[in-house]
């Protein structure tokens, strides 16, 4: 048996990089994060193709005529879901992974062990942003498909930039949750907090001048730039402060979680 | 969605016919659903049972509840963790086989080295949280010993032990240690671990946090030295509470420490664990040095060589567990004596080191002493002297609880 173990052990090799994968693939977390952005990629482009005739049957009497739907619009009712649905799936699973310190004997056994804050910070954010990013993709890649078959083909130049900005903005959203587990010990309190913070922030945003400046602008830039509201280049200011803000965010939760006592 | 016109019309405006390309479209769709309503059922059916509710609800909570949110809520709210292993292995369960007793190295374990350094020392150590806490805390922990803390519920030996580990601050005060920092494992009374992991991936994780260099070789030896060898490859959620203690030891010695912190070790543990958790860090003295908090003073004692006592936050005494007796404890007697024990009573009275000689019995006599020492030396030598034939020694309350409720009485 012990040689067993042992076998087993050499194989495994255990870090806190790995206990970041195994939290992502033996718990529900990574299949409720694809099985989300999956689906809403899926959905949305169908519902918008079909708004006209769905509206029509629970409408009660009223007829609503959209004017046909185009592949930018398919497209962008699912990267809408980056301020909705997607984003409070990825806040609440990163929340999870945060906040250590809810239990007092886990956050014991982690932080008598390790040399500094960084080693706990550092796995947890890189594995969470590369999966709502890779998750992200992947339901862009469905909504893609399903825009394709019902309504038209999306312009790929604009998708992959809109894949980019959406990518850096859940990055940042992984960030915000990290600041606010610095904040708080328990996870529903953690996303809480994350998930206020980023929605309220687009209210800033009314403020014509501040919206290219706010991180929140970058949640509309996938439907925005298939709708060529905006080029790519508009945006470029927005990730640059969006790499700032989430790595002073990242920065600022660390110096704060060293600070804390268990 | 802009440019939508509205307007009233009578009726639904005719049959609703499927667009010619819905079905493929959704496909994806509906297979994505179908096969997550199928996982969580193919789950559901292989779990022992679930969590909130019994098996058969959930099932028709994944069937009927608006698919997948069903399967959602039953991924995240009634899904037990899973457990790999043959049901008969997990521990507490009728007929479960007890997990191997732990390896004891060495069970005349070595003596505490002498003329070294003390390992740790604090000096004023104080944390204030409002008039409760810890005050002037002065420990001395020689190298080497197995150290007893004890004391009444919010004596403040918890917070001592976070202060020694470095998870709380101290608001005055300093600990000083000679030996590093990562030489110390800490295992706090409640251990708790992500309960997906396996025992051998918790125990592999802090190895890999404190000792790279080591490999799985050390990991197996603590687990098989914490008794949860058999478990190894089972994960943490299906543990008992007793055996997250045995995994939170395991998890300290994988780094060879040479200074344990173990706040009250066998809390969790029946008294067959107990009295194997506390062979086990009997047999460490003089490989290692080990301060541990117990309200069980009959384990302090036991195993403690060094025994330091807090109430109200103050370290009311400290040193050895023999001296603590000793001095707080007027050493004493019942002699058990086959015929008559007066003879022997009064020989016993006419010896400088007996305080008190009184009968108890027709045939026992109560002997108080000046020293444990003088006692345990004297009384067989008069009785020898005597010519009487003993029937029975033994010590009248000469424990550490006595000598606890004695030091605590006192300072009342």
């Amino acid at each position: 048996m012990i040689r067993n173990v042992t076998r087993r052990v050499r194989a495994g090799r255990m870090s806190l990089w790995r206990l970041e994968w195994l939290r992502l693939i033996r718990t529900p977390r990574a299949l409720a994060l694809a099985a989300a952005f999956v689906v809403l990629g899926l959905l949305e482009p169908a519902l918008t193709r079909y708004q006209s005739q769905i509206l029509g049957h629970v409408g009660n009497g009223v007829r609503i005529s959209f004017p046909p739907a185009t592949p930018a619009q398919g497209v962008s009712s699912y990267a809408g879901e980056l301020s909705g649905i997607g984003l409070v799936v990825v806040v609440v699973l990163a929340a999870g992974a945060f906040s250590f310190d809810a239990r007092s004997g886990l956050a014991t056994f982690l932080r008598t062990r390790v040399g500094n804050i960084w080693q706990l910070v550092t796995p947890r954010f890189a594995v969470w942003a590369a999966a709502a990013a890779i998750a992200y993709l992947l339901g862009t890649l469905a909504a893609w498909y399903e825009t394709q078959l019902l309504i038209g083909p999306p312009a790929v130049g604009a998708m992959l930039a809109g894949i980019g900005c959406g990518a850096v903005y859940l990055a940042f959203a992984v960030a915000v949750t990290a600041l606010a587990a610095s904040g708080v010990r328990n996870t529903l309190a953690t996303a809480g907090i994350a998930l206020a913070v980023l929605l309220l922030l687009p209210i800033a945003g009314t403020v014509h001048a501040a919206e290219p400046w706010l991180p929140t602008t970058l949640a509309s830039a996938p439907a925005d730039l298939l709708a060529r509201t905006h080029p790519l280049g508009y945006y470029l200011p927005t990730l640059a402060v969006t790499v700032a803000a989430g790595a002073a965010a990242l920065g600022v939760a660390a110096l704060r979680l060293r600070a804390r006592e268990i | 969605m802009s440019g939508a016109d509205i307007s009233l019309g009578t009726g639904s405006g005719g049959g609703f016919r499927l667009p010619p390309h819905l079905p493929v479209a959704l496909l994806p769709l509906l297979a994505l659903i179908v096969a997550l309503d199928a996982y969580c059922l193919v789950d559901l059916a292989r779990a022992r049972s679930a969590r909130g509710a019994p098996k058969i609800v959930w099932a028709i909570i994944i069937v009927f509840v608006s698919a997948p949110i069903g399967a959602l809520v039953y991924l995240f709210a009634g899904r037990e963790p899973r457990r790999h292993d043959p049901p008969a292995a997990a521990s507490g369960q009728p007929g479960a086989p007890r997990p191997a007793p732990p390896a004891l190295a060495d069970d005349g374990a070595a003596p505490p080295p002498r003329d070294l350094p003390p390992i740790l020392t604090t000096s004023g150590l104080t944390r204030d949280y409002g008039g409760t806490g810890l005050f002037d805390v002065d420990l001395v922990v020689p190298r080497g010993s197995i150290y007893g803390l004890v004391g009444p519920n919010g004596a403040g030996k918890t917070t001592l032990l976070s202060l020694l580990a470095g998870t709380r601050r101290a608001g005055r005060g300093s600990v000083s240690l000679t030996v590093a920092r990562r030489r110390i494992a800490v295992c706090p009374d409640l251990p708790e671990f992500d309960g997906w992991l396996t025992a051998a991936e918790v125990v592999d994780l802090a190895r890999s946090l404190v000792a790279p260099a080591a490999d799985g070789d050390d990991v197996a030896a603590a687990l098989r030295a914490a008794g949860l060898a058999d478990s190894a490859a089972r994960r943490v959620g299906g543990f008992s509470r007793g055996m997250v203690q045995r995994l939170g030891l395991a998890c300290a010695l994988v780094g060879d420490p040479e200074l344990l912190i173990l706040d009250e070790p066998t809390a969790a543990l029946d008294p067959a664990g107990r009295a194997e958790m506390l062979g086990l860090v009997a047999a460490m003295r003089g490989r290692r040095t080990v301060i541990f908090s117990s309200h069980i003073l009959a384990d302090v004692q036991r195993i403690a060589d060094q025994v330091g006592i807090l109430r109200d936050g103050r370290l009311l005494y400290q040193g050895a567990t023999r001296g603590l007796i000793d001095t707080y404890l007027q050493p004493s007697w019942l002699v058990r004596i086959a015929g008559d024990p007066a003879p022997v009573a009064s020989a016993m009275a006419g010896e400088r080191w007996a305080t008190r000689v009184q009968p108890v019995a027709p045939d026992t006599i109560r002997i108080d002493a000046t020293s444990i020492e003088a006692g345990e030396r004297g009384i067989p030598a008069v009785i020898s002297a005597c010519a009487a034939r003993q029937v029975s020694c033994e010590p009248a309350a000469a424990d550490l609880e006595s000598a606890f409720l004695a030091l605590t009485g006192a300072s009342a």
